[in-house]
């Protein structure tokens, strides 16, 4: 079957040429929309970073850390928040379906920066032990839905469940040899415990504490995916939650000055005027 | 270095062509680099071999002279700034042309990234640190090797281009001087709160809760004004705003004069 030529621009205009521009000021909206990349980027890898490290940032660091019960739960619902609210911001002011991709992906980036600057050359710990968890697959899904979609509501309910159900197998691939049986003094270990008692911390014993409790230990098995299906449950209102953020973050809002301050500030008032 | 470079914005009726000068947004961005970068060269040279106990005199030389002259320098060099930015305002800002007005919203974008290349740095790269710093030794006192660059160096960086960045918009252009932005108010007030913040913190890691554990509760108020970032996006979308009506104004304008 032959596929139908498509009628992009009949009339051989580019965008530029539609919008009216003098190439100057092509030239300069050009500059702009750099600087405006150059202030968005930094600025939510920063915040975004922060965020996950204080929230869920020692399931996240260390590999033994990432169990079967709390870390495929809390992560998500942790990790869902920025991209939904970054979402929100690109897709209702720009009609742009990218914000949680670029959330997701400008996470990774600055998490393994930290990774190589910090951990591996400031205090040695192994590359093995410090993998990091990756939300780029839940977050290309929900940017797919929204394009699908087009609605805020059953992105929530759709995309939201799947950024946090598809966490933890978009997780196993690179944490599958971790999670290997060895012998450890006549005891059943994992490869990732190992490394952990290889390479001690000061948050080991409450990390025994934390999430020692269930039966099963650090081995994954049906059991996560009951943590799975739990986090998708959280991510749906999660998700709506920073939805409305990322539209309350964007609003153009000012509160008008008194005339005090604006003549204070350099502007003249009327009477004075 | 001329008016504009210096965030001057002189009430003129208009030049022969729009141009904006690059150099003092250039020089902030390699600036912040070198001094990023030697302040973690520093950590490295100076963490462990001198920072590990805060009786030794070593740690006074090395680690608490650098707190002590951190403070003024950086919160000084803020408030000079400031200062600067307030008393060079423009004493008639409603009467600026539309080339004034567009090179000013150029230049607050600018005062942006670098206020944003800063929380960077503050918040992934020092923070996480930090973390590791507390993973690997145990404490004896709030004033660590990685809290003497982090809160006490870093922070007080961003809060000078973030309350840069406020006073800059309210001193040179007419929108940000007829009402407050308040988003503008979230982007720099949420993460300023986080200086004041460090008092619980401190108060909690001294009283109460090790530092070991890097999600617990004693940390969610950073996390809280840390998530004020956000609200950068409104200022943004209040410039492209803007930015949108006085591009044909301002271009017509040029390319009739050139």
């Amino acid at each position: 079957m032959a596929i139908p030529k498509r009628k992009v621009n009949p009339k051989g205009e580019t965008v530029i040429s539609v919008s009216g521009l003098t190439p100057k000021a092509a030239r300069y909206s050009r500059i702009f929309d750099f600087l405006v990349v150059a202030a968005v980027v930094p600025l939510f890898a920063g915040a975004f970073h922060l965020h996950v490290m204080l929230t869920v940032g020692d399931w996240d660091m260390y590999v033994d850390w990432k169990d079967r019960q709390y870390w495929p739960l809390v992560a998500p619902i942790s990790m869902i928040m920025f991209p939904a609210a970054l979402q929100a911001i690109f897709w209702v002011n720009f009609r742009l379906p990218i914000g949680a991709t670029v959330g997701a992906t400008v996470l990774l980036i600055t998490t393994w920066l930290g990774r190589y600057a910090n951990w591996w050359i400031w205090t040695g710990f192994p590359f093995t032990e410090g993998v990091p968890s990756q939300v780029i697959a839940g977050a290309l899904l929900m940017d797919m839905a929204l394009i699908v979609l087009r609605n805020s509501l059953f992105t929530s309910i759709f995309a939201g469940f799947a950024f946090g159900f598809v966490f933890w197998p978009s997780n196993y691939s690179a944490l599958a040899p971790f999670y290997l049986p060895v012998e450890h003094q006549g005891m059943v270990a994992s490869l990732a415990d190992m490394i952990g008692y290889t390479f001690p911390r000061s948050n080991m014993p409450e990390y025994l504490r934390i999430i020692e409790r269930g039966t099963l230990r650090t081995f994954g098995s049906s059991v996560s995916w009951v943590s799975a299906a739990f986090a998708g449950f959280i991510c749906i209102f999660m998700h709506q939650l920073w939805w409305q953020l990322g539209r309350f973050a964007s609003q153009t809002t000012f509160l008008k000055n008194g005339d005090v301050v604006k003549s204070f500030m350099g502007m003249k008032s009327r009477r004075a005027s | 270095m001329s008016d504009a470079a210096l965030g001057r914005t002189p009430n003129v009726t208009g030049t022969k062509t729009f141009s904006i000068n690059y150099g003092l947004f250039a020089f902030a961005i390699v600036a912040l680099t070198i001094l990023y970068i030697c302040a973690r060269l520093y950590q490295q040279a100076f963490g462990f071999s001198m920072g590990l106990d805060a009786s030794s005199p070593e740690f006074d030389e090395y680690w608490m002279t650098l707190f002590k002259i951190e403070l003024p320098v950086l919160y000084g060099a803020g408030a000079l700034c400031w200062t600067y930015l307030f008393l060079t305002r423009d004493k008639n800002i409603e009467a600026i042309t539309p080339e004034v007005e567009l090179r000013s919203y150029f230049y607050l974008t600018m005062w942006l990234v670098v206020y944003s290349f800063c929380i960077f740095w503050t918040g992934s790269f020092f923070a996480d640190g930090d973390g590791v710093w507390h993973q690997t030794t145990l404490r004896d006192t709030p004033f660590t090797p990685s809290h003497i660059i982090l809160f006490y160096a870093t922070i007080p960086i961003y809060l000078f281009f973030g309350v840069g960045s406020f006073v800059y918009a309210m001193t040179r252009i007419p929108a940000f001087c007829r009402g407050i932005s308040l988003m503008h108010v979230f982007a720099v007030v949420g993460p300023f709160l986080i200086l004041p913040n460090l008092g619980f913190n401190e108060w909690g890691h001294a009283y109460w809760l090790t530092e070991e554990i890097f999600s617990h509760p004693l940390h969610w108020g950073f996390v809280v004004l840390g998530w004020c970032a956000l609200a950068l996006a409104g200022v943004l979308m209040q410039i492209v705003g803007r930015f949108r009506e006085l591009v044909p104004i301002v271009f017509k304008q040029d390319a009739a004069s050139a």
